[in-house]
């Protein structure tokens, strides 16, 4: 199999990378190694939270705090990409969200302060437009709403933290519960199948109905789990909404995020629909080099080795949940070119004795040029057409300052630009 | 006077304190047990839960291995629903484990073991995954599997139901005297830090490996050497029967099949206490490379986590060290020995065996206070009545299970997905002033113990906080992030292969959708105590938030 571009990866990275791809005319395939992190940890595009991993402080403007981080930490994947790329990719996504049918907002120049399904109010740039609502900034009182046997999001562990944290407790957060129609509590029943009853008008009108009745401040606008829609989810908000009476706001619940699912399922879509070629569920490895140059990656399809032949190639493995790299017990390496990516005395080395603290395994990854050409340990291209972008770089770890949709966007626009040129 | 008054005070809660606390109301004696942490926290809870046959100590150590075959026997019977009958095969691997294998079959004959050896083709037609490396098998019927958990709890409950009381995260600190003669207890909340005394006429000391700090607070000497052991959790069973090494008991030679894990076991090092058990990276990969010799898909399977446990080996003066040691256990009547009348120690042994230590020393105590009622324990079923937490293995019928021709699946909703614990598992306990951590619910209903280590079901737990119990959000979501952290300390040992996946996953989520890191960093959370140094999430308080 032979193409322009091959685009490897399930993440964001991964399909910005292919949009800019598509956008300029190539004709990049996209290659799909399986679940990623969108399914689980993706709801909003965050670019800057935190100014570093143990401030406290949000960050109010993104762009101007990614302009500082570059400007302080050179080696970082934001500062490898630049701020153009970031700027660039973004407005390319939203407009990419537009014409897909999705209602997406936010700026670089401002952050959004939204409450998590744990009352914590957290930082993000760009969000869908059902999320909107819950901004912090904004001062209407808050009611979250749950249901009876739901256990994904528990509006009285959100309204009791928030309430502590929310501009010292001066605004008026509250907790109701109702039942759902036809749903019995004593059954199995997850966010997905949730999603899914809300796209029936009838119940949808129903739950708007018990949740009038329940909220008893009419100036409160209510935040509820992100279980409005799957895939017709802009009517399902827009409707629910005026049938509440009351602004309306999501919130991201434990996995499946049906936020990060619409969002995916969006997107690959789209791009598919305008002529994209995607090969699913297929882990690539293996790369053939010959003069400085990849020749060929190996897919690993049903029962079968395929090889596959690009001009240049982007590596956007977003992270460890696609399966970028081998971890043995003391080495880690890459699938492609077989390079030692870190070597540790003990596997704990690689962790911090906190979950919250930052991990030191997260920032395991290609060193990369200028050009996000990944590099062996004297500073070589391993390959001139290949090109890194999300979790594959080195020192990646969006996880504490809270830019992980931000630093997808901007490796994966500037890897796609650098694989034009290539 | 002291602020209540009882016959015995029983100090521990593992094994043999529950032991102990179920004999002396069966034989109707007034008793209260306080534990200085949770139940089944210290070494029982920590054990590799192998129900030995006493095949393992048949050679060197014959009577600790007929009172395994015994107490083997009654556990069935009492403890029907906390064992699960799995068998075991004791397998040679080398030249050396077939020169013990004259000695091991001559140890199970003396012993009175049931012991058949199989040939290597039907031994692995049973046992698909037993190594190449196999050379020769024995099929020993009566090893198991015991949940510690489930064993300690079952105790607890039927003494409670006899009118007992139980003190979790209750020090004791001191005692009072009369003369000569022990009068009493004072204890210390771990939370409130409040303290208390507890009249008794005796005092039964089941600390293990912390018992030479209780007899130190009389002056009197305990010398139990704290031995620790390491074990590794894979992701998989891998084999439906215990397998142990024919050879010399060593480290690295169990692999225990727990309900749907495996369980690596294990190591041997003396340690200064018995509360720093640091797990190495040595005895980790030594676990995994001689599980590997016995068992295929060790090497391959996930490791989810890595933990250590505490033998409370008694010295008997002996030049023996560490696996040299008996696993036999000792009364020690401190009024014969020490002159400290009304207090008894009950040291050494191993969860198999609780129940016959329990015997031992509540025989002596209760002829010194002179009751003559006999000890019923290894014939009174410990769920003398229709109980939920009998129903264990019978889990997966409950929950209901997905018809190929029905029109729905009748699944019942899951608080846990991984270990199949119901909302309605958990729902008693939220009430139970007793739990005081998330590491509580979970050794009361395996909550958290699946493969992916308590990411989901620790918010849903946090949330039960909430609504059933009342606490704050702030306390709920401390205990939460507690809960993670003790799961993590165990994930960081097994960090290789796939566990990277799951990590980032919880970490996603825990962090990214939930911000959970920025909401620790609130000034006013406050910091709950360690699991085992007590602590935790306030007893029940009138809910709030509810609509």
């Amino acid at each position: 199999m032979k193409c322009d571009v091959a685009v490897v990866g399930s993440g964001l990275a991964a399909l910005v990378a292919t949009r800019t791809l598509q956008r300029a005319g190539r004709d990049p395939v996209l290659i799909w190694p399986g679940l990623s992190s969108l399914y689980f940890l993706y709801a909003t595009v965050d670019v800057l939270g935190y100014a570093n991993a143990s401030s406290a402080q949000p960050v109010e403007e993104p762009a101007a705090g990614v302009r500082q981080l570059i400007a302080q930490n050179p080696d970082h994947p934001y500062a490898r990409a630049g701020l153009a790329a970031l700027e660039d990719g973004s407005s390319l996504l939203l407009e990419w969200l537009r014409e897909a049918g999705f209602n997406w907002q936010g700026t670089l120049n401002r952050n959004l302060l939204l409450p998590t399904a744990l009352g914590t109010p957290k930082p993000s740039c760009l969000v869908p437009t059902s999320m909107v609502a819950g901004d912090l900034q904004r001062d209407e009182p808050i009611a979250f709403c749950g249901f009876d046997g739901y256990q994904d999001f528990v509006p009285e562990l959100a309204a009791s933290n928030l309430s502590g944290a929310w501009n010292g407790g001066g605004r008026t957060v509250t907790a109701v519960r109702v039942s759902l129609p036809g749903i019995k509590p004593d059954r199995l029943f997850t966010s997905i199948d949730l999603a899914r009853n809300f796209e029936d008008a009838t119940f949808r009108r129903e739950v708007a109905g018990r949740l009038r009745l329940a909220v008893k401040d009419s100036g409160a606008r209510l935040g509820m789990p992100a279980v409005l829609g799957l895939t017709h989810d802009t009517d399902v908000h827009a409707e629910f909404e005026k049938e509440c009476g009351h602004p309306v706001f999501e919130i991201p619940t434990l996995p499946p995020s049906v936020l990060g699912l619409r969002l995916f399922d969006r997107l690959r879509r789209h791009v598919q629909e305008t002529g994209v070629e995607m090969i699913w569920a297929a882990p690539a490895h293996d790369a053939e080099v010959a003069n400085g140059r990849c020749l060929r990656i190996h897919l690993k399809s049903a029962g079968r080795e395929q090889p596959l032949e690009a001009r240049a190639y982007v590596l956007a493995l977003e992270d460890a949940v696609d399966g970028a790299w081998r971890a043995g017990a003391h080495t880690v390496r890459d699938p492609f070119f077989h390079q030692v990516l870190a070597q540790h005395a003990t596997p704990a080395e690689r962790t911090d004795e906190s979950l919250f603290a930052p991990q030191p395994f997260a920032t395991v990854g290609y060193p990369v040029s200028d050009r996000l050409q990944p590099v062996d340990k004297d500073g070589h291209p391993l390959a001139s057409n290949v090109f890194v972008a999300g979790g594959g770089m080195a020192g990646y770890d969006p996880t504490g300052i809270k830019a992980r949709g931000g630093m997808a966007i901007a490796t994966g626009y500037r890897a796609a630009q650098e694989a034009m040129a290539a | 006077m002291p602020d209540t008054s009882t016959g015995v005070v029983v100090i521990g809660g593992g094994s043999t304190g529950s032991g102990v606390l179920r004999d002396l109301t069966l034989r109707g004696i007034d008793a209260i047990l306080v534990e200085k942490g949770d139940l089944a926290s210290g070494t029982t809870g920590r054990s590799h839960g192998l129900l030995h046959s006493g095949g393992r100590y048949c050679v060197n150590d014959l009577a600790a291995a007929i009172e395994c075959v015994q107490e083997g026997r009654i556990l069935r019977r009492i403890a029907r629903t906390t064992v699960e009958d799995t068998g075991g095969y004791f397998v040679s691997v080398s030249q050396e484990d077939e020169a013990w294998e004259p000695r091991f079959v001559e140890g199970c004959q003396k012993a009175g073991i049931t012991c058949e050896r199989l040939s290597v083709e039907e031994a692995r037609r049973r046992e698909p995954a037993l190594s190449t490396n196999v050379r020769t098998v024995f099929w020993i019927p009566e090893d198991g599997h015991l949940d510690p958990f489930y064993l300690v709890v079952g105790n607890v409950e039927s003494a409670r139901r006899r009118g007992a009381q139980v003190r979790t995260y209750t020090e004791v600190v001191g005692f009072t005297r009369t003369g000569n003669r022990i009068s009493g207890v004072l204890t210390r909340d771990a939370v409130t830090g409040e303290e208390t005394s507890i009249g008794c006429q005796a005092v039964i000391n089941a600390t293990g490996a912390w018992s030479g700090f209780v007899a130190r607070l009389l002056d009197v000497e305990v010398k139990v050497v704290p031995v620790k052991g390491v074990m590794v959790v894979l992701s998989r069973r891998l084999a439906h029967a215990a397998i142990n090494r024919c050879h010399k008991p060593g480290d690295g030679d169990i692999v225990v099949p727990g309900l749907s894990v495996a369980i690596l076991g294990t190591t041997a090092v003396k340690v200064p206490h018995p509360e720093v058990l640091p797990i190495e990276w040595n005895e980790v990969q030594l676990l995994i490379d001689e599980g590997a010799k016995m068992l295929d898909g060790v090497t391959t399977s996930r490791a989810m986590r890595a933990y250590a446990g505490v033998r409370p080996l008694y010295d008997l003066g002996a030049e023996a060290e560490g696996r040299e040691m008996s696993r036999n256990f000792a009364v020690i009547d401190h009024e014969e020995r020490d002159g400290v009348a009304g207090f008894t120690s009950i040291v050494g042994g191993k969860v198999t065996t609780y129940r016959l230590m329990a015997e031992r020393v509540t025989d002596l105590v209760a002829r010194r206070l002179g009751v003559t009622t006999p000890c019923t324990t290894a014939e009174v079923p410990l769920n003398d009545r229709e109980d939920e937490m009998d129903q264990l293995r019978h889990r997966p019928a409950q929950l209901g299970v997905p018809k190929p021709h029905g029109e729905e699946l009748a699944l019942q909703p899951l608080l846990c997905e991984c270990e199949l614990v119901r909302p309605q598992d958990v729902e008693p306990w939220m009430h139970d002033p007793a739990v005081r951590t998330l590491e509580d619910v979970r050794r009361r209903t395996r909550s958290g113990m699946g493969p992916c280590q308590a990411a989901i079901c620790s918010y849903r737990l946090a949330g039960r906080l909430v609504t059933d119990r009342g606490v704050d959000g702030r306390t709920a979501t401390r205990a939460m992030a507690d809960f993670l952290e003790t799961r993590w300390r165990g994930v960081r040992h097994v960090f290789w292969g796939s566990q990277l996946r799951q990590a980032q996953v919880t970490a996603g989520v825990h962090l990214e959708l939930f911000n959970v890191d920025r909401q620790l960093m609130e000034p006013q959370s406050p910091k709950l105590a360690e699991e085992g140094r007590g602590g935790g999430i306030p007893a029940e308080v009138e809910a709030v938030g509810q609509p």
